[in-house]
């Protein structure tokens, strides 16, 4: 059998279209690694000093299953939470439902985190580490520029807040900054927002999630 | 609204300087001398160069006393370069006079700001933040701000955000 | 399809790699005239208004009742709203009409009407307007001063040279917010080594602004925030009340302030109601005059990749610039944030406001290179300053900057450094070498000065706020390391805090620390050879490039 180029890529495009055949269910993400959160009701005040709360935005890996990027938003958490715990940290996952911006949904977190410290992330995945004490819009550490955001960052954004979490000073994630990031995608991120914005429930309590990778 | 807390103003000098007895024929005092003087923007403006006679820090200081010589030796502190409510009362005049009444309603509420501490004014401005305070505890902090302070514009003016807080749901859920 | 060649180079050009929407009226993602903007209408019963724009006052919403009761002048409101939104754009580009007339009338509107104005003029008219409205005669410029790093010796440095290139304001901001002191002390030194009298701010969250300025470490500021839905402004974590209350906070302790808004930041928050951008931005216009403030950033600011992905985005940016002007209020015309990758489009967006001049052309014209500027780049950066330049000199044009010499430039950068390695080690922050000085000295940007310790500059940081030290701290730390000038310079602005006369609109200081501004420097445009008229010395300044061969040097 001859093997030339045209039939190994022929042979990986056979592969690809099966590894994407397992249907998505109806909570699990469309792309990346498959991941499924189950709602545990009301998200309650933890008194663990050892754990980093993780508080999605309305509609992350729910109505919207990657970033503005295209990262999968299974392949983010996973990360993030892999940060936290490599600093031998637990991460818990809420999401807050009373708002879309990153800002205050990671404040309402980090009252209810037994360490004071919270990541908040959007669905366009703009994160933020964020501490008990501190103005809601204020932070220990902002990512605003979700484009520039990808997997390292975010397993480097768990790994920070769990060292805040510990008392530790960490360095901060190195600060990226790209100039044409905003012609290039802020009107998209807009679009995205509004799509996250229509789910907030005004009022609502946060929820408890149980991740299953 | 602002001619009435501008009469509000000047009866409020006029009482003062009553309560003092003689208030004419004194060393120009700032607050009584910029009520009655009638500053005129053309002419009186930038009061710095124009009018440096009228002005002092709230803890005495003229302009001329402000010298890199006076902050070595200790006689300039921080507190020495500080706005007088009296200086932005005048200001305030000024702003009118042009035609910037807003402004100048800005300035007034603000002389009555220099009564109370940073420390204080950054807590009351949190306060005023959504979801921040009650009803009652605005109230408080008029009531504060009234009492403790004489700043009664400011107190008006957050009773009325503790009104329009509770008509758009906007205080803190007990 | 087989692709068209022509096709495949237009794809690659820079323009192309924008991002642009078609528009989306229900959600608010509309520059001008959306569909769902309210029709002009007032009512006042007992003074009082009770209808405004269809809407009766039982249902206005916090923003509304603002307006309503602090924006609007009901003396003048029936009169205003009768006239036709023709007849008041007539006004504004005929030079027979006096600015102050205008302006009498404008006090009476609402912002339906205003929007109606707009959504008759184009973008020429909207010029002419400008160039009579706005409020101080001298139009002038402000810069952005940041490093992806927040290293201070490099913020000094280049503070000094964009304050003697010629910007009158310099704002910075941080990558790690616990910098945010180090910024700012860091700026002041190198704004008053560059040019005595720039003014400095650096942008942070509200209270902690508040803190710096209430120290004396920053001269003014501009990052309070205001909304034109109630939903996003709360989400601003703020509402009028709040943040009028802000305002009068800042000028209590003597210290320059304007608000900052501009279109597309409710629909980038998600919740513009279904109104169009520039009606939703008018709203805030009206919300800082009615707050008593002197001024605002508007122009769309850091949401200007939202308008300028939708049809008339760009128009509508110039409009909200004009409606603060017309207000009466300093407009710091934004022309800062990147928004297009395309050099041709953004010098267009530009002549907007370069063209007419406003207070400030830029508010934000990048004085680093563009990968350290922590507003996400700016429009303009420091590879851009010839091309400034040099526009100003084709068309005649005040755009507040100068041409500086390298000796010059290295001169002041070297001053800010140094002065701020005194500062440093007077008051026991971590050392600043002679190596980063040297480096600050001669760099373009962050890549080319050596890394500081973070983490031990951020607890130096903190306890600069702990120790309590202020401003009248810095100018003793100068002045016992023999920078007697820096620190007489700082105590001259620190002294604009007694007088309070640059609380006014549109004050800037010069040289000698005067203040200029719309009441003693008050825009008297009544057509040609009236209003700004360029100095000798000043054209001289800008025709004067060391790039332009002297035809005498080839005389034998």
């Amino acid at each position: 059998m001859q093997i030339n180029e045209q039939m190994i890529r022929e042979i990986i495009v056979q592969v690809m279209q099966g590894m994407e055949q397992p249907k998505p269910t109806t909570n699990a993400v469309a792309t990346g690694r498959p991941m499924t959160l189950v709602e545990k009701g009301e998200a309650r005040p933890g008194t663990r000093a050892d754990e980093v709360i993780i508080a999605l935005a309305p509609a992350f890996a729910k109505y919207q299953n990657k970033t503005i990027v295209n990262v999968p938003h299974s392949d983010v958490l996973r990360e993030m939470i892999a940060g936290i715990e490599e600093e031998g940290l637990n991460a818990r996952v809420i999401r807050v439902l009373r708002t879309s911006d990153v800002a205050f949904a990671a404040h309402d977190a980090t009252k209810l985190s037994g360490s004071g410290i919270a990541i908040g992330i959007q669905s366009r995945g703009t994160s933020v580490i964020h501490q008990k004490d501190l103005p809601p819009l204020s932070n220990l550490e902002l990512f605003s520029q979700s484009p520039l955001l990808d997997l390292p960052a975010y397993r480097a954004i768990g790994r920070n807040a769990a060292k805040y979490a510990k008392g530790e000073s960490p360095t901060p994630v190195p600060t990226k900054n790209d100039q044409m990031a905003r012609p290039k995608f802020q009107a998209k991120a807009a679009v995205l927002h509004i799509k996250e914005t229509e789910h907030v429930v005004q009022g609502a309590k946060p929820i408890e999630i149980e991740v299953k990778f | 609204m602002s001619q009435e807390k501008m009469i509000e103003d000047m009866v409020r000098e006029v009482l003062k300087s009553m309560s003092k007895g003689a208030p004419i024929a004194q060393t120009p005092q700032a607050a009584p001398v910029a009520a009655t003087q009638g500053l005129n923007p053309d002419k009186d403006y930038p009061l710095a160069t124009k009018r440096p006679e009228l002005l002092k820090s709230p803890t005495g200081k003229k302009l001329s006393d402000i010298t890199l010589a006076n902050v070595l030796n200790g006689d300039v502190k921080s507190q020495d370069v500080r706005i007088a409510p009296e200086t932005l009362r005048m200001q305030a005049e000024i702003a009118d006079g042009v035609g910037r009444n807003q402004f100048g309603d800005n300035l007034r509420r603000a002389a009555e700001l220099t009564a109370i501490p940073d420390e204080r004014i950054l807590q009351i401005y949190n306060a005023l933040r959504p979801y921040r305070s009650t009803r009652a505890e605005l109230l408080a902090i008029a009531e504060e701000m009234e009492t403790k302070y004489n700043a009664k514009i400011n107190a008006a003016f957050v009773r009325e955000a503790a009104g329009v807080y509770e008509r758009r749901n906007r205080l803190r859920a007990e | 399809m087989k692709r068209s060649k022509r096709f495949e180079v237009l794809a690659a050009r820079p323009v192309n790699q924008d991002g642009f929407v078609k528009e989306w009226p229900e959600v608010g993602l509309i520059a001008m005239g959306s569909p769902n903007d309210p029709i002009p209408s007032i009512k006042i019963e007992n003074g009082k208004i009770v209808e405004m724009d269809g809407v009766a006052r039982s249902n206005f919403d916090f923003i509304e009742q603002f307006i309503a009761d602090y924006a609007i002048d009901v003396k003048v409101a029936e009169k205003a709203m009768a006239m036709e939104a023709s007849q008041i754009a007539k006004m504004l580009v005929d030079v027979n009409v006096s600015r102050k007339e205008v302006v009498d009338i404008v006090r009476g509107l609402t912002a339906a009407k205003l929007v109606a104005v707009f959504n008759t003029m184009n973008v020429v008219e909207m010029m002419m307007a400008m160039q009579k409205m706005r409020a101080r005669k001298t139009p002038s410029n402000q810069c952005h001063i940041t490093n992806v790093n927040d290293n201070p010796v490099l913020i000094a440095a280049d503070g000094a040279e964009a304050a003697l290139r010629g910007f009158d304001e310099m704002e910075t901001t941080v990558a790690v917010v616990r910098y945010a002191p180090f910024n700012a002390l860091a700026l002041l030194i190198g704004s008053q080594a560059g040019r005595g009298g720039t003014l400095i701010q650096c942008a942070l969250e509200e209270a902690t602004e508040l803190e710096l300025g209430m120290r004396g470490i920053t001269a003014y500021a501009e990052t309070i925030s205001v909304y034109g839905t109630e939903n996003v402004f709360v989400d601003g974590d703020d509402t009028p009340w709040s943040k009028a209350f802000l305002a009068s906070a800042y000028a209590s302790r003597g210290l320059k302030m304007r608000f900052t808004s501009g279109t597309g930041s409710e629909v980038q928050m998600g919740y513009a109601e279904g109104k169009s951008m520039l009606y939703l931005e008018i709203r805030c216009i009206m919300l800082t005059r009615g707050a008593g403030v002197q001024g605002l950033q508007n122009g769309s600011v850091s949401c200007i990749g939202v308008p300028a992905a939708v049809p008339s985005g760009i128009r509508a940016v110039l409009a909200e610039n004009l409606c603060a002007a017309m207000l009466d209020m300093e407009v710091a015309s934004s022309n800062d944030q990147t928004f297009t990758h395309s050099d041709i489009r953004r010098t267009a967006r530009t002549l907007m406001q370069f063209l007419p001049g406003t207070d400030f052309i830029c508010s934000g014209y990048s004085g680093v290179p563009n990968y350290d500027n922590m507003f996400a780049g700016s429009n303009w950066d420091v590879d851009d300053y010839d091309d400034w330049n040099i526009m100003q000199r084709d068309l005649k044009v005040d755009g507040g900057l100068r041409p500086a010499s390298e000796e010059e430039v290295i001169a002041v950068r070297n001053k800010a450094a140094r002065g701020l390695q005194a500062v440093f080690k007077e008051l026991g922050f971590p050392a600043i070498t002679d190596e980063e000085v040297e480096a600050a000295t001669y760099a373009h940007g962050s890549k080319d000065v050596p890394a500081r310790n973070v983490v031990e500059d951020l607890k130096a940081a903190q306890e600069l706020m702990s120790r309590g030290i202020t401003g009248i701290d810095i100018v003793k730390a100068l002045a016992k390391n023999g920078f007697n000038d820096l620190a007489g310079h700082i105590l001259n602005i620190l002294k604009q805090r007694i007088s309070g006369d640059y609380l006014h609109t549109s004050a800037i200081l010069d040289k000698d620390f005067n203040v200029i501004s719309a009441v003693n420097s008050r825009n008297d445009y009544r057509g040609p050879g009236t209003g700004y008229q360029m100095s000798d010395e000043r054209w001289n300044e800008i025709k004067n490039i060391s790039q332009a061969i002297n035809p005498s040097d080839y005389d034998a």
